[in-house]
């Protein structure tokens, strides 16, 4: 006899079992979290005028250093979830889309220029651009989809644009990362000018 | 037949067992009263809503210290089964709904702000949050289960998320990198976001919680 070969088989076969139930029970829940969720995700990164704009947040943010560079991932989300706030009470914000498409112009050139104005006017700009790309995500809810897993669907894509930008704008401190963070910044800024020539047109 | 081949066919026997007794157990789970404690425990495990503050409530109690911040725990299930217990069969008014948004914005706000709260404040904030989440968790019990082991299975994936979050924030902020200690605040900012969003898309969508 070989009790230790038996026992291994009783503890796989016990977990086996163990795991059945588990798999079984796995619907008992109500959230709604692929609906919602997935919807949310998406809806940040598929409009490409608010891709654009995020990561060039985060480039900006890694171009400033600290504290910038943790103050405007913390602050952008909750004053863009304050646009969206009003986005969804139904106030009424003028030219969002040119504001969206603004945003990117504005955020690209400071990009390319490697600005560097005093932290507090950098946080009231990107605040700014925050309200009106979350005004225009409040405002755009399907009717279908659980608030919260779209909200969270939301928050994480536009967080992790963030955490894109910053990443890469982590190449800032070779001399060949600086050069192609100010590239990167003006390809933004040109992308939100074509983003705003149909609106220029179109007034 | 050999002692050997014998010797195989009972473990045979046995792993078979396991496998589909297993199954066969499922099946009785209910009247054992198993299947309330798993009830209570995946009813705010599967729903983002009750995960999220639970989470956000662990890191704010692990910015504190775990030596400060482990009293939530305790206050936290105290008021979650007080909450569960007092609660009345059936839909969870609008404005324990509300509030349960609320407290994203409310806890997720703070572990941003990162600030040293006064420990009597965490504790306030870990009872009330744990009553309006107990009620509206022990609203939802299914009929024919016991209530005191459905909130057994509430109370017991509230200290698992909590303290998850608690000891992950308090780990963080040891480590030497300031950037895990900005993780946290982003988690937090994250949490409260969110929050304000759904007040912004309509805490009315959020009645039938």
């Amino acid at each position: 006899m070989n009790p230790p070969l038996s026992s291994q088989y009783l503890r796989f076969a016990a977990v086996i079992g163990l795991l059945m139930p588990t798999l079984a029970l796995a619907h008992v829940g109500q959230g709604d979290v692929s609906g919602g969720f997935i919807a949310g995700f998406e809806h940040p990164i598929l409009g490409l005028d608010h891709v654009v704009a995020m990561i060039a947040v985060g480039l900006w943010g890694a171009q400033l250093g600290p504290p910038a560079i943790w103050v405007l991932p913390v602050t952008f989300p909750l004053v863009m979830a304050l646009g969206g706030l009003l986005g969804g009470l139904g106030v009424e914000l003028p030219s969002v889309e040119i504001g969206i498409a603004t945003s990117a112009v504005v955020l690209g050139a400071m990009v390319t220029l490697a600005m560097r104005p005093p932290l507090w006017v950098a946080g009231v700009l990107v605040g700014l651009f925050a309200i009106f790309h979350g005004y225009a995500h409040g405002a755009e809810l399907p009717e279908s989809a659980n608030p919260l897993t779209y909200a969270l669907g939301f928050v994480v894509a536009t967080g992790s644009l963030h955490l894109v930008g910053i990443t890469l704008g982590l190449a800032n401190r070779w001399s060949w990362g600086t050069r192609s963070l100010q590239a990167g910044g003006a390809v933004i800024a040109s992308c939100g000018v074509y983003f705003l020539l149909p609106h220029l047109a179109g007034a | 037949m050999g002692a050997g081949s014998r010797a195989f066919a009972a473990r045979a026997g046995a792993a078979l067992g396991l496998v589909f007794g297993a199954d066969v157990a499922c099946a009785h789970v209910a009247s054992a009263q198993a299947g309330a404690f798993y009830a209570g425990l995946l009813h705010p495990l599967t729903a983002p809503e009750h995960v999220l503050p639970m989470l956000a409530l662990g890191l704010l109690a692990g910015q504190q210290g775990l030596h400060e911040g482990q009293g939530a725990l305790l206050a936290l299930v105290i008021a979650l089964v007080a909450g569960a217990g007092l609660a009345p069969n059936g839909l969870t008014p609008s404005w324990i709904s509300l509030l349960n948004v609320g407290w994203l914005v409310v806890i997720g706000g703070l572990v941003a702000a990162s600030w040293r709260l006064p420990i009597g404040l965490l504790y306030a904030l870990a009872l009330g949050f744990g009553a309006t989440h107990g009620y509206a968790n022990g609203a939802a019990l299914p009929s024919g289960l016991s209530p005191a082991i459905f909130i057994l299975g509430l109370a017991t994936a509230a200290l698992l998320t909590t303290g998850y979050g608690l000891v992950v924030a308090d780990a963080l902020s040891r480590l030497k990198p300031a950037w895990p200690r900005v993780a946290v605040r982003v988690a937090g900012s994250w949490v409260a976001a969110v929050g304000i969003l759904v007040l912004g898309m309509g805490g009315k969508a959020f009645g039938g919680l």
